[in-house]
Parts: C-alpha cells; structure tokens; sequence
C-alpha cells in the first residue's frame, strides 16, 4: 500500500513537471507547430496506466482545456482526446507492448490522430486540412515522441510503466 | 506496482467514456456562444495560472531570441523620430491653420501569443492582455508585419482573438492606391495552402497585377484603414463572368507570430503610414473609392479616362462653393471635399487636404 501510494505520488511529481514543461519550457523552444507536446506525454502515461474509462475522463478534461485555450471549435479537442484516451487505455490492456519504441510510435501516432479529430471537428478540409496533417501533425509527432521516450528513459520508475527495451 | 487495466472494458469505463464522448459531442454542437462562455468560465479560473505561466515563457522567449532584431528596429526608430519634433511643430501649426483638433495619441496594448499545440492555433489567438489592460471585444489586432485579426472575447487577464485563418473572419479591404474595393477571407478550402486569404467582390472587369498591396479599408467601423492584410499573389477563380476572386499572400501570420498589438478605440480611424513593417506601401490616398475610379487601368478604358478631366472641373464649377467651416472635424472620410471644391476656384489653392493619416507619422 505504501508503495503504490509512493508511485502514484512519484506519477502526480512526473505529471506537474511535464505540465510546467508544457506551458513553462514548450514557448521557450522553437515554432509552436511542432515543438513537442507534454501535455500529450503526461496524458498518454495517464491512460496507459490506467483504465479506459478513466482515460477518456482524463481526455475529456485534457481536451477542454486544451479547447479553453484554444476556442476555435469547442469541443473539438474535447472529442479527439477522449477517444484517444479510452483507445490507448484500451489498446494497452489488449495488445500494447511493453517497449520504448512502441511508446515513441504510440504517441507520434496520438498526436496526428489528435490533429487529425480537431480538424475534421472544426470543418477543416482541402489544403489546409492536408497542410495541417501530412506536414504539421507528422513533425509535431516526431518531436513529441523524441520528447516522450526521453522524458520516460529518464523517470521510468517514476512513471511506473514496465518497459522491456 | 502500478495498476494496469487487465479487463480492457469494464460497464462502467465503457459509461464514462460514453458520457465524456456526450458531453464533447454536445459542446461541440452547442451554440457557439455556451461554448465560448465555458472557455471563458475555465480560462478565468483554473487556467488562469497556466495562462500566466506561459505568458512569463513567452515574454522570456521573447526577450532573449529577438534581442537583435528589436535592437535593430530601435536604432530605426532612433532614427526616424529625429524628424518628429519638426512634423510634429509643422503638424501643431497646420492643424491650427486649419482648426482641427488635437489628435488623440495612439492607444495600443502590446500582449503576448500564447500558441497552443492544436493544430487551430492559427485560427483563434490567446492572448496575454485582457479586460484590465485595456482590451475591449473588437479591438483589431495587428503586428509590426500588418493585420491578424479581431479581439472577440476577452478575460480580466487574456483574450481570444479571431485571425484571418478563421472561416468567419471578413475584412473590407482596398488596393493600397485606393482603386479596388472588396473584401478579404480566408481562403476556401478547395486546394489552397493553408497561409493564404482571398480579395473577393471584386468585378469582373477589374484586374489588379500581382504583387500588389492590399490594405484594410477602413469601412465598416472594426479595423481601421490602412493595416496591411497582404499582397495579390494570382487569380483564385473567377465566378461566370461576374467576380474575380484573387490570392492573397498575407503580410502576418497568425501561427508563429510571438506577439501582438491590440488597437485601442483611440486610434481606429487611421493608421500613420509606415507604422508597419519596413514601409514598402505607398502612402494611401484618401478618397472615397468611386465607381468609376475602379477600372483597373486607363488604358483599358480610355474613353472613360479621357472623359474624366473633362467632366470635373465642369461639375465643380456648376457647384456653388459651400462657406468654409470654422471648425471641421477630424474624419478621414471629409478629406476629399475640399480638394473636388477648390478645383474651379482660380484663386491659388490651398493647402493640400490633410492626408488620410494623422500627419503626426512620419511621411516623405
């Protein structure tokens, strides 16, 4: 019992410094298009520990506040988080495994179907749907992964996540 | 050891999820205005503090990577206003001779963009001043390139501002020689790039070559006139003879754009010329476009402007010249009366009209 309460405050640590990046480090580094996404890391260590339901909850609070500061659509990011949230949660319960590379890809391909959801939400289509998605989304993802695995290589005791690799 | 899901759907997981996957599918096809008012609800109380932490990180990186370039734009601005207690004593001294008033100094809130990683980032802006710096909803707001868009809520602490990258945003517009009238959105979505507008309602009879710049008009009581929106980069369509919709590479753009200015009420009417970017436009002639003065060039139609010389001083001369005003205000929009009126007069004429902007800017 003690330690699981000791993980999960080690997890509420990892989580607040991954938030402190997100809105501290993340303006500092280069275009905001595709500086990596902590947010995303610390939601997707949220939903891949976690059940699906309580993913989707965590998404659903992610996303509107993410729709908060960002009012294009409200709800957009609300809807794209949720389901992705109840998926991970889900696909990690049935078939993820437990190794770095699958993490990185997980979260490269969270975040262009998080993207991809907020767009088609918010009515974009054409050539700035395909400039947002095949240009924007990939590279935000690629960072973000990078930004993942390392932040997970560094704390993974912390995150409490078994990885093989 | 950590919890991890072993069933992968639980009755009650599958209920929250499709209770959260409700309530985004439920706010996503709310009035807009519900919407809004949770977004502000939020951003005014438990995002306020990440909102200010990112303005810090913002201010930070703006203070330390354009170092450089505003030391550059100081030592340009340095340089330019050693001429301004001249203009500004011929300024005093024309306004006198002509009884205007005062004008009213520029009101501008500068503020930071606070980006978000979504992908809309470039539609809609956070921005780092609110209700209590000054902003009003409205407000244009526009950067040292030209304009961005419009303040359309606003927090005690931040505002959201729509850019031209939103579907619903409209701005009327004018050639920067004041020729062609019409109005600027963002571009449709069939195959354009995302980073472009559109100049639409023009007619069909019209051409305007390429690189030409567009500015806002100043109609409509939102964006003042003056603001670059962008320059014409192509025909995007034409509509069965009838209009000509042109492309529009902007002058701003709103996705990596650092900071932002707000316009304040004070300073709506005009903007001075070369208070933008490097001073590339021309300055602006402040005529009301006319109909026939938006023919694309005289040598399209040179019976229309051959007419045009011969027909003026006729019908001013037929027009009694009206007494002159002991005070006039200070409208842009009037500056044109004087000059038709003293066409017929043989005195020798006046001082010219004041121009559209306040003389009060730097101007060669």
């Amino acid at each position: 019992m003690i330690a699981q309460r000791a993980t999960r405050l080690q997890f509420a640590v990892v989580t607040l410094v991954l938030l402190l990046a997100h809105f501290y480090l993340r303006p500092r580094l280069w275009d905001s298009r595709v500086a990596p996404d902590f947010l995303m890391v610390a939601f997707a260590a949220l939903a891949l520990r976690g059940s699906p339901g309580l993913g989707a909850f965590a998404g659903f609070l992610i996303g509107l506040a993410s729709d908060a500061l960002t009012p294009a659509r409200m709800g957009a990011a609300a809807l794209a988080y949720t389901v992705i949230g109840y998926l991970a949660a889900w696909a990690r319960a049935v078939f993820f495994a437990d190794n770095l590379l699958v993490y990185g890809a997980f979260l490269a391909v969270a975040v262009i179907a998080r993207d991809a959801i907020v767009l088609l939400a918010s009515g974009t289509t054409g050539g700035a749907f395909a400039s947002a998605l095949l240009v924007q989304a990939p590279l935000q993802g690629l960072t973000t992964a990078v930004a993942g695995v390392a932040v997970l290589v560094m704390l993974r005791g912390w995150f409490g996540i078994r990885l093989d690799a | 050891m950590p919890r991890v899901a072993d069933r992968p759907g639980t009755r009650r997981d599958t209920w929250l999820a499709v209770a959260c996957l409700g309530c985004s599918v439920a706010l996503l096809f709310a009035p807009a205005r519900w919407g809004l008012t949770v977004a502000a609800l939020l951003r005014g109380s438990v995002l306020r503090p990440v909102a200010l932490l990112q303005e810090n990180a913002a201010q930070g990186r703006t203070s330390r990577s354009r170092l450089r370039a505003i030391v550059a734009e100081r030592d340009s601005a340095a340089i330019a206003a050693q001429f301004l207690p001249a203009l500004r004593d011929e300024n005093r001294r024309l306004r006198q001779l002509l009884a205007l008033r005062e004008r009213v100094g520029p009101g501008v809130v500068p503020a930071e963009v606070l980006h978000q990683p979504l992908p809309t980032d470039g539609r809609t802006l956070l921005l780092s001043a609110g209700r209590a710096a000054g902003v009003t909803p409205l407000a244009p707001v526009v950067s040292p390139d030209g304009l961005l868009g419009v303040v359309t809520e606003v927090d005690e602490a931040t505002s959201v501002a729509m850019t031209w990258g939103h579907p619903d945003f409209r701005a009327s517009a004018v050639t920067a020689d004041g020729r062609m009238l019409g109005v600027v959105a963002a571009a449709a979505s069939s195959g354009s790039p995302a980073a472009e507008l559109e100049f639409r309602a023009l007619s069909y009879r019209d051409t305007i070559p390429e690189g030409t710049p567009v500015i806002t008009a100043g109609l409509g009581g939102v964006y003042p006139r003056g603001v670059p929106i962008g320059v014409i980069a192509g025909i995007a369509r034409e509509q069965e003879g009838w209009e000509r919709v042109y492309r529009l590479r902007p002058a701003a753009l709103p996705g990596i754009v650092p900071h932002a200015l707000v316009l304040a009420a004070m300073v709506r009417d005009t903007v001075p010329a070369g208070a933008f970017g490097t001073g590339a436009l021309p300055p602006v002639p402040f005529a009301e476009p006319e109909p026939a003065r938006r023919i694309a060039s005289p040598a399209a139609r040179p019976d229309s402007a051959r007419r045009r010389p011969r027909t003026q001083p006729d019908t001013a001369a037929a027009r009694p010249r009206p007494p002159a005003a002991p005070a006039r205000p200070d409208t842009t929009r009037r500056a044109p009366a004087p000059a038709r009126d003293t066409a017929a007069d043989p005195a020798p004429p006046p001082p010219s009209p004041p121009p559209p902007t306040d003389s009060a800017g730097p101007r060669p």
